[in-house]
């Protein structure tokens, strides 16, 4: 794919992981370059990524594909917390990085969004925890329409290092599709 | 002893036990002491042992605060697992007849000279505070807490949903 492509955003959807999905997921999931500031350890083999599916991504409450003609791109999920913390659910995406710099990872955010407001009723606060050098993904939450909240600082470890993380949040009163 | 001087340096921090609870009972049945937190005031003494044997006693850290050998209050730091291990989180009530005395504060700065060699994985030490409760605020900034920001609609305690202010520390944050 080149940077020429152009995606009609109307095409792109979501939808549950099914196994089937493993090699298009081992692409991005198997790319340092889209690992970098997620929580994943960089998957390295088939194996991997059919456990991963398996085990926590169709159990669970909302994890999708983003998918071009049905085909899986990226990764989406809405994590709600429960008891006291039920008014909050956790926001997190990864997209292939041939498919960066197109509105796809904004488009895909919305989309869900949109989703969890009517599967979690609860949830009146969506929040996305960035690292503070990863500035493509606070443009991404930005375009939301998320408010950046403050930078909690040294707030957790990945990969090595203790990380000053950026607070988003988009309130269900403020969501605008 | 002079009054607002030396009179409030003998604040010391040590475990609670069973053996306190009649002086946990003076904060903790107490509503302006409750009113900001995320519990409701107790209101049977049976309650407030139940939770001194099943949370206070295997609690990673949790200290009466003491005036003269005596508890007026409670601090507590919560830990963390794996990749959150680097991060606390603060908490403290005290006795309302003790309020605006600076003893808060003093105990907050006790934790803050001790928990970062006690646990050395721990970077940061977090407070959560309500927007409203602007007393607990001063307290952290006059112990050198940074205000970092407001989280909206962050958790929901008594029936509302709530704004709560962050603060942390540092393990590298000059220490007062």
């Amino acid at each position: 794919m080149s940077k020429e492509m152009e995606i009609n955003l109307s095409k792109i959807t979501l939808r549950p992981y099914k196994i089937s999905d493993v090699d298009d997921f081992l692409m991005y999931g198997g790319n340092e370059k889209v690992t970098r500031f997620t929580r994943w350890n960089t998957f390295t083999s088939k194996q991997e990524v059919v456990s991963y599916i398996n085990d926590y991504c169709i159990p669970h409450p909302y994890c999708r594909s983003i998918c071009i003609d049905n085909r899986s791109i990226g990764f989406v999920i809405i994590m709600p917390r429960s008891g006291d913390d039920r008014c909050r659910a956790d926001v997190g995406y990864a997209l292939a990085a041939e498919y960066w710099g197109h509105g796809i990872t904004t488009r895909a955010v919305k989309m869900a969004i949109s989703e969890g407001l009517k599967e979690f009723p609860d949830v009146v606060r969506f929040q996305g925890l960035v690292e503070l050098e990863n500035k493509a993904s606070q443009r991404v939450l930005e375009k939301v329409g998320f408010l950046k909240e403050c930078v909690l600082r040294k707030y957790s470890f990945n990969k090595g290092e203790t990380r000053d993380m950026v607070m988003y949040s988009l309130l269900s009163t403020d969501f605008m599709p | 002893m002079e009054v607002g001087g030396n009179e409030f340096t003998e604040i010391t921090l040590r475990p609670l036990d069973l053996s306190d609870i009649d002086a946990f009972m003076v904060w903790a049945t107490d509503d302006k002491v409750a009113r900001f937190c995320t519990w409701d005031a107790y209101t049977s003494k049976a309650d407030a042992l139940d939770f001194i044997k099943n949370k206070v006693i295997p609690h990673p850290w949790f200290r009466a605060i003491c005036l003269n050998g005596q508890p007026i209050g409670a601090i507590s730091v919560t830990r963390n697992i794996g990749n959150d291990e680097c991060r606390g989180e603060l908490g403290y009530a005290l006795g309302y007849k003790y309020w605006g005395k600076g003893i808060a504060t003093k105990a907050v700065k006790l934790v803050a000279n001790t928990i970062f060699s006690e646990w050395p994985n721990l970077e940061r030490l977090q407070a959560l505070v309500l927007v409203e409760n602007v007393s607990s605020q001063r307290v952290l900034e006059k112990a050198g807490f940074q205000r970092e920001g407001v989280l909206r609609k962050y958790m929901t305690v008594k029936g509302k949903t709530i704004d709560l202010v962050m603060f942390s520390l540092l393990s590298t944050d000059p220490q007062s």
